[in-house]
C-alpha cells in the first residue's frame, strides 16, 4: 500500500466571536491507499474537523498535507473542486440526499457533473445501487425511504463516483444499531471488493471494531493509531 | 442537469413557489397595467392637443411665433390655397386646415368681453377636431354664421346655443368690423385659459372682418405623427420663408410640460414598484435558499463551485421569474379586458377643470419590457439571497440545520 494522505503539524482553529478555539493542534497523520480507518474520540476531540480537512471541506491553517503526493496548501480552489468532484465520495450523518430527485437521480447527479456519457452513468448507477442492495428502490424519493436506506443511497452516490476514498462523518449515528451494522458491513465489503479507501469518524465501538485502523484523537491531537 | 434540478426544486415547496410566483405576477402585472395607464394618459394628452387645438403641427411664416407684431396679418401666409394643394400631395398628409387667430370683443347685447378668435374651415375640421368636448350644441360645420365658444367665455357672456353673439375685430385697414353670429356649440376642453378665451368662427367670416386673404397658419391632419417629418423637410427645402412646428412645441406648456412632468413622476413610481417587487421576492426566496444551506453544502462538498451553485439558483430564479411574469402579463390582460375595459375616471389634472377617462393602453413592446423587468427583478432577488449562502464555507453550510 502507498500513502494516500501524508500530513504533519496540521492545525485548525475556530473563531467564536473574539475567541479562538483550537480544534486541531499539530496532527501528524499518514493514511494508506485501500485502508479502512476510523477516527475515534470524545466530542470536541477534532474528528469532524480532521475529516473536513482531509476532505478539502476546510482549509488547514498551518501544517502540511499531501493528497496522493499533491500539496493541498498549494492548489487552487478550482483544483480542490476537481478533487472533490472526482476523487472523494462523502457520506454524511444526516444523509444529505437531494430531496427532489429520485434514488437513481441522486446517484447519477454528480456523475453528470463529472461529464460522463449516459451509458457509463447508467451502468455506474446500476452497479452502485446493486452494491448497496437498492436497485429495486431506484424510483423512490428520499422521503419514501427509511434512514438506513437513505444512508445506503448516500453510500451508492459516493461509490458511483469511483473515488479514491469515501469519507463518512458519523455515518451510523442517525441509525439504530442493526441498521448501522448493515451500513458498516456495506462499507467494509466495498472496501474489500473495490479497494476504495474508507475514512470514518465514529463514537460507535462496533464501527471501531470493524475498522482496520482506529486513530484516537483527544483535544485536537492524535493520541493513538 | 442543473436546469433539471432547478425545475425540480421549484416543486420542492409548492406553497413557497406559489408565493414567489404571485409576488412576481402581481408586481409584473401591476407594472404592465401602470405602463398601460401611463401610455393611456400620455396618449390622451397628445390626442387632446392634436384633435382639439393644433393638429399634428402648424405651418407659419418663419419666426412668426417668436415675435409680437403691430400688424400681424402682414406676416401671414400668402396664397394659402396653393400651399394647401402642395401639402395634400405629400405622403401622409390627409387634411390641411388654414386658420387665423385674432383678438376680438364679443357682445351678447348686455355683456361685452374680450376673447381670442379663431377663423376655421368648419366643414374641413369637423371630423378631425373631435375632442373639444361639447357640453351643448355641436362643432362648427358649414353654418355661414355659426360660432362655438369655450364654456367660460359662454358663461361670461351669458349665452347658450342658438343665442346671437356680436364679434368685433379690427381689420387690416384699421377699421373695426363686426359680424353677428349664432352660437352653435359650447365646448369644455378642461383647459381653463382655453375655455375662458377661445371662440371659433367660419374662416370666411374672419377673413372678411380682418380684411385680408392671407391665413396665419395651416394646421396639419396627418396619417401618423411620424409623417410630420416629411412635411417639415418639404417646407424647409421648398418654402424657406415658412416653418413647420410640431404640436409638442406649439403646446409646450400644456402638452410637453405635462408629459415630461408625468413621465418623471411615473419613473419614480415605477422604481418604487420595482423595489417592492425585488424586496418581496428577495424576502421569500431568501427563506427558501437559507433553508437549503445543508444541501448547498453537499453540492459544494461534491465538487460544485460557487459559480455552479449560483448558476443553479439563477436558473431557479429565471424559471420562477419567467413563469411569474407570464402569469402577471396574462392577469393584466384579463383585468384590462374585464373590470378595466372602460378605463379609469381620473379627477381633473393640474391646470385642467374637468375629469377625464383614461383607457389603459397595453402594447406588446410594453409587455416584453415589463416581463423583462419582472424576470430581472426575480433573478436579482434570487441571486442576492444566493450570494449570502454561497459565501459561507462548505463546512459551515453542512453544519446548518
Amino acid at each position: 500500500m502507498n500513502a494516500l494522505y501524508a500530513g504533519s503539524g496540521i492545525a485548525f482553529n475556530y473563531r467564536l466571536g473574539t475567541q479562538t478555539v483550537p480544534a486541531l493542534n499539530g496532527v501528524d497523520i499518514s493514511l494508506e491507499r485501500g485502508g479502512f480507518y476510523c477516527l475515534a474520540g470524545p466530542s470536541g476531540s477534532g474528528k469532524t474537523t480532521l475529516l473536513n480537512v482531509l476532505g478539502l471541506i476546510e482549509n488547514m491553517q498551518t501544517g502540511s498535507l499531501l493528497f496522493d503526493g499533491t500539496d493541498l496548501a498549494k492548489i487552487s480552489e478550482r483544483d480542490k473542486n476537481r478533487i472533490r468532484r472526482f476523487r472523494i465520495g462523502y457520506v454524511f450523518q444526516t444523509f444529505n440526499l437531494l430531496p427532489v430527485l429520485r434514488t437513481d437521480e441522486n446517484v447519477e447527479y454528480f456523475l453528470r457533473r463529472q461529464g460522463l456519457a449516459a451509458q457509463e452513468r447508467r451502468q455506474r448507477v446500476e452497479d452502485a445501487l446493486n452494491a448497496v442492495g437498492l436497485w429495486e428502490h431506484r424510483h423512490k424519493r428520499p422521503a419514501e425511504m427509511s434512514g438506513g436506506q437513505r444512508q445506503r443511497v448516500a453510500i451508492a452516490r459516493a461509490l458511483a463516483k469511483k473515488p479514491d476514498l469515501i469519507i463518512g462523518d458519523e455515518p451510523t449515528a442517525s441509525l439504530d444499531q442493526e441498521t448501522g451494522k448493515g451500513i458498516v458491513d456495506t462499507l467494509v465489503a466495498l472496501n474489500r471488493s473495490s479497494g476504495v479507501t474508507v475514512i470514518l469518524s465514529s463514537h460507535d465501538p462496533m464501527v471501531q471494531a470493524r475498522s482496520q485502523h482506529v486513530i484516537g484523537l483527544r483535544d485536537g491531537r492524535v493520541v493513538s493509531c | 442537469m442543473l436546469m433539471h434540478l432547478a425545475l425540480r426544486n421549484l416543486l420542492r415547496n409548492p406553497r413557497r413557489t406559489l408565493a414567489i410566483l404571485l409576488t412576481v405576477a402581481i408586481g409584473t402585472g401591476s407594472l404592465f397595467l401602470f405602463h398601460g395607464f401611463n401610455s393611456g394618459i400620455m396618449n390622451q394628452y397628445r390626442d387632446n392637443t392634436i384633435h382639439a387645438r393644433f393638429g399634428y403641427g402648424q405651418i407659419e411664416t418663419k419666426g412668426y411665433g417668436d415675435r409680437v407684431y403691430e400688424r400681424p396679418w402682414e406676416h401671414w401666409i400668402e396664397h394659402a390655397d396653393d400651399l394647401r394643394k402642395e401639402l395634400l400631395a405629400l405622403p401622409g398628409v390627409r387634411q390641411v386646415f388654414p386658420r387665423v387667430n385674432f383678438p376680438a370683443l364679443l357682445s351678447s347685447g348686455r355683456i361685452t368681453v374680450s376673447g381670442k378668435g379663431q377663423g376655421i374651415d368648419g366643414a374641413e375640421e369637423f371630423e378631425f377636431f373631435n375632442t373639444l368636448n361639447f357640453e351643448s350644441g355641436k362643432n362648427l360645420y358649414d353654418e355661414p354664421d355659426g360660432i362655438v365658444l369655450g364654456v367660460g367665455l359662454a358663461k361670461g357672456l351669458g349665452v347658450q346655443v342658438g343665442d346671437p353673439v356680436t364679434v368685433l375685430a379690427r381689420g387690416a385697414a384699421g377699421s373695426m368690423n363686426q359680424s353677428v353670429l349664432k352660437v352653435t356649440g359650447i365646448f369644455h376642453t378642461g383647459i381653463k385659459e382655453f375655455d375662458e378665451t377661445i371662440f371659433r368662427i367660419p374662416l370666411k367670416v374672419a377673413l372678411a372682418m380682418l380684411q385680408t386673404d392671407r391665413v396665419e397658419s395651416v394646421a396639419l391632419g396627418l396619417g401618423a405623427e411620424k409623417d410630420f417629418a416629411t412635411v417639415s423637410n418639404y417646407i424647409r427645402t421648398r418654402h424657406p420663408g415658412l416653418e413647420a412646428i410640431p404640436f409638442s412645441v406649439l403646446d409646450k406648456v400644456y402638452y410637453q410640460h405635462s408629459v415630461d412632468w408625468l413621465g418623471a413622476q411615473f419613473g419614480v413610481i415605477q422604481i418604487i414598484i420595482l423595489t417592492i417587487v425585488v424586496l418581496g421576492i428577495f424576502n421569500t426566496v431568501s427563506t427558501g435558499v437559507l433553508e437549503r444551506k445543508q444541501e448547498i453544502g453537499t453540492l459544494r462538498a461534491n465538487g460544485e463551485s460557487r459559480r455552479d451553485v449560483m448558476l443553479l439558483l439563477g436558473m431557479e430564479g429565471l424559471a420562477m421569474g419567467t413563469l411569474g411574469a407570464a402569469l402577471g402579463i396574462l392577469l393584466a390582460l384579463v383585468l384590462n379586458a374585464t373590470v378595466l375595459s372602460n378605463g379609469i375616471l381620473m379627477p381633473p389634472a393640474p391646470g385642467i377643470t374637468r375629469q377625464f377617462q383614461v383607457l389603459i393602453e397595453l402594447a406588446p413592446a410594453m409587455a416584453v419590457k415589463t416581463a423583462l423587468l419582472g424576470i430581472g427583478g426575480t433573478l436579482l432577488g434570487t441571486l442576492v439571497a444566493g450570494v449570502r449562502v454561497v459565501r459561507l464555507g462548505i463546512a459551515e453550510s453542512l453544519r446548518a440545520l
